[in-house]
This record gives structure tokens, sequence and C-alpha cells, in this order.
């Protein structure tokens, strides 16, 4: 696939042909356009090599492990740990990628760590504070190194701490991503990582579920859950705010955030205490149709997506609601259509004006 | 800026390990200063494939033949506090609370946990059980310990009590697994 630079080229030469640009301005250009940095063959197989090595050695340790006294396993851990961290530390600014991947691993072995020394010493402790302090330890690793791949291992290991519910009685604890996820989401900012803001919005969406779960709210008429799809639009809006102003991850965050205020939405009509559904259903179908609209206006395809498959889910609920009644269905159906035809004609007018 | 990035990274690794030494150091030395008790224990399975071998322990004990469920034994649900009395067959379940001081007026050893009793007291034949849940679940051993101690536990004929955990009960009342008595024969917990 051609890059952007290769595409310039050609462009520049049927501009210069058509003396659009003058054929002086062809270098200077060009010396301004960078090419994206590509990993190198000999990087890659040196990166494969060390995973296989890396395999090699676990597979060796592992078919000897019960045979190593308990110290010099807890040794062999500690010591995997500080090596892929000098790794990391070695790495430094000049390779940002391998430091990246080095805290990654570090982090997941250092979640190993906990674990394994619970067993080596028969330390008993509960599961959940294990993998929220595997989290907390790969959020400083993330810090400490400006790692975006620990950062992405601290939101998924203190997900998977918040979701272990204690069952009914239990009561469930505050959950730690309502802090992590914020966090992530700031930290992929400043960063410019995409994969982190990724991971985090997502999170986010993930936290809110688990406060609404936390608090146990159980408003009427599900207005917690009409709340939360509120605060995820806004949030959709002001990420759309700053992407349309050329922030560099903010599409990221808007795509997630918009799937979230709609999953809400369409949720909230469900429940303990639904509103009426002949409201929420065509709200829902309206919203559906919006988000599509807005999808196709941005040229962002996930946004669209999210219109599409709600629009899906809301199509779906109405045929579940009215069972036999198609009259009915057919007249929801009409008054969204007519509502989304106005629409539309309305923007088309103000586009033309 | 590489510098402080490359003292960054090594501080919090240092930090890290630190951190797990420190409480394996304070696990052990809590297991050591802590007041010995012999629960009594069946063994459920030896052996798991992704946590590697051992037996997994239930602690469970009969009451005395006649005997009504100890207090607050058969309506705990939450975990709270057990208490425990020494006797010549070990320590027994003598009592439970939701705190620290309800428990203690049922014995002197407390322990953190739940106790749960079932049985009805009005048959001389059927005997309240009560299992407890103090965390303690499992003792790593190698393949040939572990199967050892598993089919021994199997091998056990009914109303048997040969079988022990031996556990630490330290001042903040958590029970730390020390080793297990099976048939007489002791295996402690070690650095080896």
């Amino acid at each position: 696939m051609a890059g952007y630079k290769a595409r310039l080229e050609q462009d520049l030469d049927g501009w210069i042909a058509k003396g659009l640009v003058p054929e002086a301005s062809r270098e200077p250009i060009l010396a301004g356009v960078a090419e994206p940095r590509r990993l190198e063959a000999s990087s890659a197989l040196a990166a494969v090599g060390g995973l296989l090595l890396g395999v090699a050695v676990i597979a060796f340790v592992a078919a000897n492990w019960s045979g190593i006294p308990r110290l010099g396993r807890f040794g062999l851990i500690l010591g995997l740990f500080l090596a892929v961290c000098g790794g990391a530390a070695w790495a430094g600014e000049r390779r940002p990628l391998a430091r990246n991947i080095a805290l990654l691993v570090a982090a997941l072995i250092y979640a190993a760590a906990i674990g394994l020394t619970g067993q080596i010493f028969d330390i008993a402790g509960d599961p959940r504070s294990a993998l929220h302090a595997a989290g907390l330890a790969a959020i400083l690793l993330a810090l400490a190194g400006r790692s975006s791949g620990s950062a992405i291992a601290a939101l998924a290991l203190i997900a998977i701490a918040d979701g272990k519910f204690d069952g009914v009685g239990g009561g469930q604890p505050p959950p730690w991503l309502a802090l992590a996820a914020p966090l992530g989401v700031g930290l992929g900012w400043a960063w410019r990582s995409k994969p982190l803001v990724h991971a985090a919005s997502l999170a986010l969406a993930v936290a809110g579920l688990l406060v609404l779960v936390w608090l146990k709210t159980n408003w009427p008429m599900n207005l917690d859950a009409f709340a939360a799809a509120l605060g995820f639009a806004l949030l959709a809006g002001g990420a759309r705010y700053l992407d349309e102003r050329d922030d560099p991850v903010a599409g990221v965050a808007y795509g997630w955030w918009v799937w979230a205020a709609l999953a809400f939405f369409a949720a909230a009509g469900f429940g303990p205490h639904p509103p009426e559904a002949l409201l929420h259903r065509p709200l829902w179908l309206a919203a559906a149709a919006g988000v599509i609209a807005l999808g196709l206006h941005d040229r962002r395809g996930v946004v669209t997506a999210a219109g599409v498959a709600f629009m899906a889910g809301a199509v779906a609920a109405i045929l579940a609601d009215l069972g036999l009644g198609l009259m009915t269905a057919a007249a929801v159906f009409a008054a969204v259509a007519l509502i989304a035809f106005a629409g539309g004609f309305a923007l088309r007018r103000r586009v033309r004006r | 800026m590489t510098r402080s990035l490359t003292v960054r990274i090594l501080g919090a690794a240092a930090l890290l390990v630190a951190l797990l030494v420190a409480l394996v150091v304070r696990e052990n030395h809590a297991r050591a200063t802590g007041r010995e008790v012999r629960l009594p224990m069946e063994a459920v399975d030896p052996r798991d494939l992704l946590t590697g071998h051992y037996v997994a322990l239930r602690l469970t004990q009969l009451a005395p033949a006649g005997q009504p469920c100890p207090p607050g034994s058969s309506t705990m649900e939450k975990p709270g506090w057990i208490a425990l009395t020494p006797t010549a067959t070990g320590d027994r379940v003598t009592g439970a609370g939701a705190d620290r001081a309800a428990a203690a007026k049922y014995g002197p050893i407390l322990l953190r946990g739940t106790a749960r009793c079932f049985g009805d007291s009005s048959d001389p034949a059927d005997r309240a059980r009560i299992t407890l849940d103090i965390g303690v679940d499992r003792f790593h051993a190698d393949q040939r310990q572990s199967e050892a101690f598993d089919k021994a536990l199997r091998d056990r004929k009914v109303g048997e009590a040969s079988a022990w955990a031996i556990v630490s009960v330290g001042q903040d009342g958590k029970g730390r697994l020390k080793g297990v008595i099976i048939d007489g024969q002791r295996a402690d917990l070690t650095w080896n």
C-alpha cells in the first residue's frame, strides 16, 4: 500500500505538469514530509528470537520447578522481573517501542509473581486484592517508564479484580476502575497513545457500569442509567469537539463514548424500573438514527456502526414488546421515519444556504 | 532526560521487589510468632494443572455427640470471628461472632473467617458438622508428596481424625498455614 509520501510524489508530478506548482518547489515539499518509521527486518527477527528464547527458558524452568528450593524459585521470579525492567531502563528514550514492550512484560511478570509468591510460601490471600496490587504495580511501572502498554495491563488487571463479585449478600466494594480509567484516559491523551485511549475509554464505560452496581442507585424509571447515558453523550461531544480541532487521539474516545452512551440509553429501558416502553423505544430509535447521521457526517465508521447496531437493537426490542401488534409497530417505525426525513430535509436546506 | 527515565524505571522496579520481599518476610514472621492450633481436615483434590501440585484442604470438624452447633455458627453468613478452644483432640470451634468481642465470649483463641454448622442435635446419631473458611485451603507440595498425602487422606476410615492442618493464629486474627499432619507424619512449610 502506497504511503502518504508516495501518493504526494505522484500528485506533485501531476500538479507540476499542469503548471499548478513550480518544479522548484517539488523537493522542498517532499523534504517537509517525514516517512513513517518502519520496523526493520533485523529488529523484527531479533524480537521474535527474544520471544522464543524466553519461551524456551520458561519451559525449562517449568520442567524443573518442583525440584528448585522455595527461595530459589522466589529469586528466579524476582530476577526475571528485574532483568526485564533493566532491559526497559537500557532501552530508555532511544528505543521507546522496546521500552514500552519491556514494561508491559514486566507488569505481567509482576502480576504472576504475586500469585506465585503466594503459592511458593503458601500465603493465603484474597484474589481480588492480589489483582488490585498487580494493577497498582503496573500503574507505577507505566508512570515511571511512560509506558502505555503497562498502563493498559493495569486497566485490565483492575477491571478483572473489580469484576470479581462476592455474590448475593457479600456486598460490592468500590470499583478501583472508577479512578484508574480516568487516569488512563488522561495519560493516553498526554502521551498521544491511541492504544491506551482505546483501552481507557472502554474501561471508563465499564467503570460507569460498576459504579452503578456498587452504589445500588435503584433510581425510579432507571434514571441512573439515563444519567450515565447523558454523561457519556457529553463526553463524546467533548471528544468530538477536540477531534474537529485535529486532536490526534480524540477520535478514538469519541467512538467508544458514543457506543457507551447508546448502550446505557438502551439498557435504561429494561431492568428493575423501566420507563414507559412507548416513550423509551422511539427515543432509542431516534438516537440511533441521529448517531448514524452524525457518523456519516463526521466520516467516523465506528460511530456510524454504533448507530446501526443500536438501531437494529431498537427494532428488535420494539418487535419483542409489541408481539403481534404489527400495526402499532408500523406506526412507531413510520413516525420515526418521518422524523428522520424531516431532520434530513432541514439539514439539507441549511447546507444549501 | 534519558538518565532520569532510567533511574525512574529502576527505582520503581526496586520498590516493587522490596514490597514483595517485605510481604514474604512479614507473613513468615507472623506465621512463626502466632499461636499454633490444630484443626481437623479433609482432602478434596490433590493437584491442579494450572497452579501446580497441592493438597486441597477442607477444614471440617464434628461437634460432640448430642451437642448442638456452637453458638453463632449456624447463622454465620459473612466473614467474622471464630472462637477456638484447645482440647486433647485438637482445637475445637466453640462459638462465632460478627466481631472480636462477640466471639471472645466463647473461647480463648480468636480466628478471622467463617464457620458454618449444619446438623440435627436432636438425633444422637447425627452429629453437627462445622466447616471453616479461614482462607487456608491448600498446601503446596511436590507431586510425590501431595499424591501420598491425598492417598493417606482418602484411605482413612470413617470417624478417624488423623489429618490436621497446623495453623498459626496471629495477633491480627489471621490464620496462616504452617504445615499438615497426616497419619502422624508432620510436614512443615520451610524455606527449602
